[in-house]
């Protein structure tokens, strides 16, 4: 598998707080790739040396096999969304955008034509006029995604780009998102586990600068993969130990049984999956499962996959919040 | 240290970028004030007691008597010109000030103002003599007050060339998309551009004022000093501007940076001059900036006046060089 994105050994401090202690991974081609940590974990300060706003102590950043200390010979290849940067407030947007096309070496009419598509790509093309400072903070948000698709940038950074947007806006940014990969690399940061989880198909998550877990999402969740079954009513416990004997099955735990005293109404179960076997498969365990609840004569009204990642992410950072341990002034 | 290859055409761009949207920012806004309001200060100070008599020659007169004005202005510009120059203290200019003065209230004798002028006149240095007989003498005394008080504008608008981006990390749009080099220099230009329309806004309008109103020069004698006088603000204010630049790159803080370049500026004239009353090796602290050359940008010799030029170009590379240097290598 071909690496468009090489970190090795990678420190960074700042005064005696160590942001980043020797971080190393790799992102293959063409994947979306998801950082996930605490709030001080140093994903912002990864991002930020990745694009060279900030120099590491020790380590290198490889982008397209290119050392990002020599970051201009990455120019139109690489794109970020840093995560805090402000744009200047007094100019309209359009301008801002049709600068950085122009610095592109593009004409004005093109820079015009890119920027306005970009921006009803990200639904503000009836704010071109408009300067930054009259902006809502989510729009400055997909301002700042719209900056970071302008051009055609083979490896793309997105620092939280969901964050602070309403679900719509969210969900509009994810499709975008989805939809780069076909022509790009996309390393994205978010506290949002779920997200990363529908969008991302590797993760590296780092706790206090440490770099604690990286594979892609298939083998991190692989060995307990979580569902959320929606059944019509409560299982009898003979029925759940049923179940439960699935090759394939760890265990069914009850998370809602509003009907519980009178044996009816719907209940909902947390099933989780062991996948570490090589000969057992995923969606025949599944089968098995929805075979087995049909059979007691119970109906499945849901079936969703869990936050398999979420349990690992809290298993692996101790369930500790970052709020309370800010390490780095980056983020 | 390793210049990365600045691109000239991203320079530029920038540099248009940057003096287009300076002056809607707060700091191009208020230097254009600040400037503008200062420059023709300075000259309503020097030109209104001129007016004054020309007004006063045309009722009394029906004429106004040409040898009589130059020899109020010549009065008047001498004990400035003599101060900036360093060749009088201020007392001296304020006892002299004071019995021009009454000259001017009690006059009315043309003859004995033009002998008292003589008078005046007599053991002027040449360089003195220059600006006052061979140049005209209200221009080059608004010249070297301007020369002497713009530095102290200057940094109204240069003080936030990259620190308050550095702080907003506002630059992070622009890092991927050009060489830190490109946007130092081009944000430095775009300064430099945007000072150069002020300074020739407030020469225009003063040259304009005095050819129409006061009429007392030959129009070319008036061009030809005003663009001497252009040039010698323009090219001045360039160190000034590295300066500022050179403390913007270097603190993330633009009201830090205002307050830097503002005590570095007026500090060392400050330290100097008073310094030098107790060790008198202190006058050299006037080097570290062209405080100790600007003036020569209106000498008569050509050989200073284009010394000074070049002293401000070393001045404005060695504090652009350092400037850089602090920012190609600093956490953006």
């Amino acid at each position: 598998m071909q690496h468009v994105v090489s970190i090795r050994g990678l420190s960074k401090s700042f005064g005696r707080i160590q942001a980043l202690t020797n971080v190393s991974f790799e992102v293959p081609s063409h994947s979306i790739f998801g950082l996930l940590g605490p709030n001080g974990a140093g994903k912002t300060t990864l991002f930020s040396i990745a694009a060279d706003f900030l120099k590491a102590d020790a380590g290198t950043v490889e982008v397209l096999g290119i050392d990002t200390r020599t970051i201009s010979r990455l120019r139109g290849r690489l794109s970020i969304l840093p995560q805090d940067a402000q744009f200047q407030r007094n100019v309209p947007i359009l301008d801002q955008l049709v600068f950085f096309r122009l610095l592109a070496g593009q004409t004005k009419q093109q820079a015009q034509q890119e920027v306005l598509h970009t921006l009803d790509m990200v639904g503000l093309q009836s704010y071109a006029k408009r300067r930054v400072g009259s902006l809502s903070h989510g729009m400055v948000k997909r301002l700042g995604v719209a900056q970071a698709f302008l051009g055609q940038p083979e490896v793309i950074l997105l620092d939280e780009p969901t964050e602070g947007l309403d679900p719509a806006g969210a969900r509009q940014i994810r499709d975008l998102i989805k939809q780069l990969k076909q022509r790009a690399t996309l390393m994205v940061s978010s506290h949002n586990l779920a997200e990363i989880q529908e969008l991302c198909d590797h993760v590296g998550i780092l706790d206090q600068g440490k770099l604690v877990l990286t594979g892609s999402v298939d083998e991190i969740t692989r060995a307990d993969r979580e569902y959320n079954l929606c059944l019509s009513r409560p299982l009898q416990n003979s029925e759940l130990e049923c179940l439960t004997s699935i090759e394939g099955v760890r265990n069914i735990k009850t998370l809602s049984h509003p009907g519980a005293n009178q044996g009816k109404g719907s209940a909902e179960y947390l099933v989780t999956l062991d996948l570490s076997a090589d000969h057992i498969n995923q969606d025949a365990v599944i089968a098995a499962i929805l075979r087995g609840v049909l059979d007691m004569g119970v109906t499945p009204r849901k079936l969703a996959e869990g936050h398999s990642l979420e349990s690992h992410f809290l298993e692996v950072t101790g369930g500790q919040s970052g709020d309370t341990v800010a390490l780095d002034p980056a983020e | 240290m390793n210049l990365k290859t600045p691109t000239i055409d991203h320079i530029r761009l920038i540099s248009l970028y940057w003096s287009r949207y300076a002056v809607r920012s707060g700091s191009g806004l208020v230097y254009l004030l600040i400037a503008l309001v200062f420059g023709l200060f300075v000259a309503h100070i020097l030109i209104t007691p001129v007016e004054q008599l020309i007004a006063r020659q045309e009722r009394e007169l029906d004429q106004m008597n040409p040898e009589v004005i130059r020899n109020t202005i010549v009065d008047i510009g001498q004990p400035i010109i003599q101060w900036v120059l360093g060749q009088k203290s201020l007392k001296d200019i304020v006892q002299q000030s004071v019995a021009r003065q009454r000259r001017l209230t009690n006059h009315s004798d043309d003859d004995s103002m033009t002998v008292q002028s003589q008078k005046n006149d007599a053991g002027l240095d040449p360089w003195t003599r220059f600006l006052l007989e061979k140049r005209p003498a209200l221009l080059s005394a608004i010249f070297l007050v301007l020369l002497f008080g713009m530095p102290f504008v200057i940094s109204f608008l240069a003080y936030n060339q990259v620190s308050g981006d550095i702080q907003s990390h506002g630059l992070r749009y622009l890092l991927l998309r050009t060489e830190r080099s490109n946007i130092y220099f081009g944000r430095f230009l775009g300064t430099v551009i945007f000072s150069t329309a002020v300074m020739a806004i407030i020469v225009v309008t003063i040259v304009f004022y005095l050819g129409i109103k006061t009429r007392i020069y030959p129009a070319l004698a008036l061009a030809g000093w005003a663009v001497h006088g252009f040039l010698a603000l323009a090219i001045l204010m360039v160190p000034y501007i590295a300066v500022c630049s050179l403390i913007s790159a270097s603190v993330d803080s633009p009201f830090l940076s205002l307050i830097l370049a503002k005590v570095i500026i007026a500090g060392v004239l400050v330290l100097a001059i008073l310094g030098s009353v107790a060790w008198e090796p202190a006058k050299y602290l006037l080097y570290a900036l062209p405080w100790a050359w600007q003036s020569n940008l209106l000498h008569p010799a050509p050989v200073r006046c284009l010394g000074a030029a070049l002293a401000c170009l070393l001045y404005t590379a060695v504090f652009l060089m350092l400037g850089y240097y602090c920012f190609e290598r600093r956490d953006l």
